[in-house]
């Protein structure tokens, strides 16, 4: 019953988060893939955002996500090795792909 | 239970189940609507339509369409870098003035608010990607619904006016915005947008306030840049610079984001995409029906009245049609202005006489005679930009 009363005060004070002194962005645990090449994903890619930002992508094609990797390389100047480059891109056109190799 | 496994656990992923293979290549439809509202909130927000935490990116619902002033605590936010300081301290905080000028300045907020002539505009912000979720194939870029938009009231100083305090030196032709926050990783570029002083007129403001109350956190705290009739990426949040020079620098998010196909229709085909593009810069006319919602019932022989709000790049919105038989026949809305750059919120009374289902559509016509084209004529382009097709809402009379 405690834990119960708790998880509803609880609630009720996010419904209407509040300022006050430091910003609190709340950490949300998106619900990825396991699989083989998630570790690597894990270390590569969470540094600069959430699995949030790659599973609202909707579902992509394998030239799709080795470009985004190549963005993040290229562009934002992520430190991802080639091995890793194609164990990230695996892993999310296995899980978050369209089957189109194009 | 601690507050931080409170969350964990609370939030349903707001992944979208999204796409289908069915469409062919380069269609539009009407965006992915009624995606579900979070369980948790953001600081100074109620629960939205959350797609990233880190950075934030948070949707506004259908339902905020039917007011002209979109409320702070449910006003779109989105971020671009992961690093957005936690803390602000209004007394040490200071924009600086920098470049080519004859004075180099740094402003406090307080300066702000007591040495230049204070000045409001009632400005909708909306993202170059919003309604991104019409488009066939997916472009990259977060999946968004219609409510990557909202319209505010915004306070602050001209700047203009901080430009002529400064002085700007002969041959300064530009003008680079940049925000507090920042990249995981030092080489990364920050998120600098650069104006041509051309572009400025007086309406370009610094503000400090929205709709009365200091900006949100998320939508920019303690000050931001508003360019009213442009797409948001060019409104820059938490603004501390800002560098006149005389030269264009080469900028990622101006050069290879946010922009379209450099031709009449703006648009491309998905498998032979066009050389040269354009940045995206002044909006085109558009509309969202905020009231009724799809698969809403409405009782038959009832008092309808169907809400929502239209806006365009700032020549200001001549009339909204609706039809209610699928586009054959139109009406018009009653209007409501709060100004060239605002939202004008439009009503439109309607009686089921009928029962079974009922599709609402709205179209905004500006005064320059644009007027927003059927979902499937919105020609595609990469990026999934600037989608204005006529919005539509199903419901049910019983």
């Amino acid at each position: 019953m405690k834990k119960i009363l708790l998880l509803l005060v609880l609630s009720v004070g996010s419904l209407f988060a509040q300022l006050k002194g430091d910003m609190e962005v709340p950490y949300i645990s998106y619900e990825i893939k396991m699989g083989h090449g998630f570790d690597t994903v894990q270390a590569n890619c969470l540094m600069c955002h959430s699995f949030g930002y790659i599973l609202n992508q909707g579902p992509q094609s394998k030239e799709f996500w080795n470009k985004k990797i190549d963005k993040m390389i290229d562009e934002f100047k992520a430190p991802i090795t080639k091995e890793d480059h194609k164990i990230i891109a695996d892993y999310l056109f296995k899980h978050y792909g369209n089957g189109k190799l194009k | 239970m601690k507050r931080r496994e409170f969350l964990k656990t609370s939030i349903a992923a707001s992944a979208a189940v999204l796409g289908s293979t069915t469409l062919s290549a380069g269609e539009t439809h009407q965006p992915i609507d009624n995606r579900k509202v979070a369980k948790m909130a953001f600081p100074e927000k109620r629960p939205m339509i959350t797609y990233s935490d880190r950075p934030p990116l948070l949707e506004s619902p259908r339902s905020t369409f039917t007011r002209g002033i979109t409320e702070n605590d449910e006003f779109f936010v989105r971020w671009h870098m992961p690093d957005i300081p936690t803390h602000i301290d209004l007394d040490s905080f200071k924009i600086k003035i920098n470049g080519m000028v004859k004075r180099e300045l740094e402003i406090s907020v307080k300066e702000l608010k007591n040495d230049f002539e204070q000045v409001e505009v009632t400005a909708v912000v909306q993202c170059g990607g919003n309604s991104r979720s019409a488009f066939t194939p997916i472009p990259g870029g977060i999946q968004w619904g219609s409510g990557a938009m909202g319209c505010a009231k915004w306070k602050g100083v001209r700047l203009s006016d901080l430009l002529e305090r400064a002085g700007l030196q002969k041959g300064a032709q530009w003008i680079g915005f940049n925000g507090a926050e920042k990249a995981a990783y030092y080489k990364t570029p920050n998120f600098v947008r650069e104006l041509e002083l051309t572009e400025l007129d007086d309406h370009v403001i610094v503000a400090y306030e929205m709709n009365g109350e200091d900006l949100p956190y998320l939508n920019g705290f303690p000050l931001r840049l508003i360019i009213p009739g442009y797409y948001s990426d060019s409104w820059v949040k938490m603004l501390n610079n800002i560098t006149v020079t005389d030269k264009y620098k080469s900028l990622f998010f101006m050069d290879k984001a946010y922009r379209v196909p450099d031709n009449a229709t703006e648009s491309e085909d998905p498998q032979h995409l066009v050389k040269k593009t354009k940045p995206i810069t002044h909006m085109n006319v558009k509309s969202v029906i905020g009231y009724p919602e799809n698969g809403m019932k409405l009782y038959h022989n009832s008092h309808v009245v169907v809400r929502g709000v239209a806006f365009d790049g700032g020549h200001g919105i001549e009339k909204v049609l609706i039809s209610a038989d699928g586009g054959k026949t139109w009406e018009k809305a009653e209007l409501k202005r709060h100004g060239r750059y605002a939202y004008t919120e439009f009503r439109y009374a309607y009686k089921p006489t009928e029962y079974g289902k009922v599709t609402f559509m709205a179209k905004a016509v500006n005064y320059l005679g644009d007027e927003q084209p059927f979902a499937k004529d919105i020609k595609w382009n990469r990026g999934g930009y600037k989608y204005n097709g006529i919005d539509e809402v199903t419901v049910e009379v019983i």
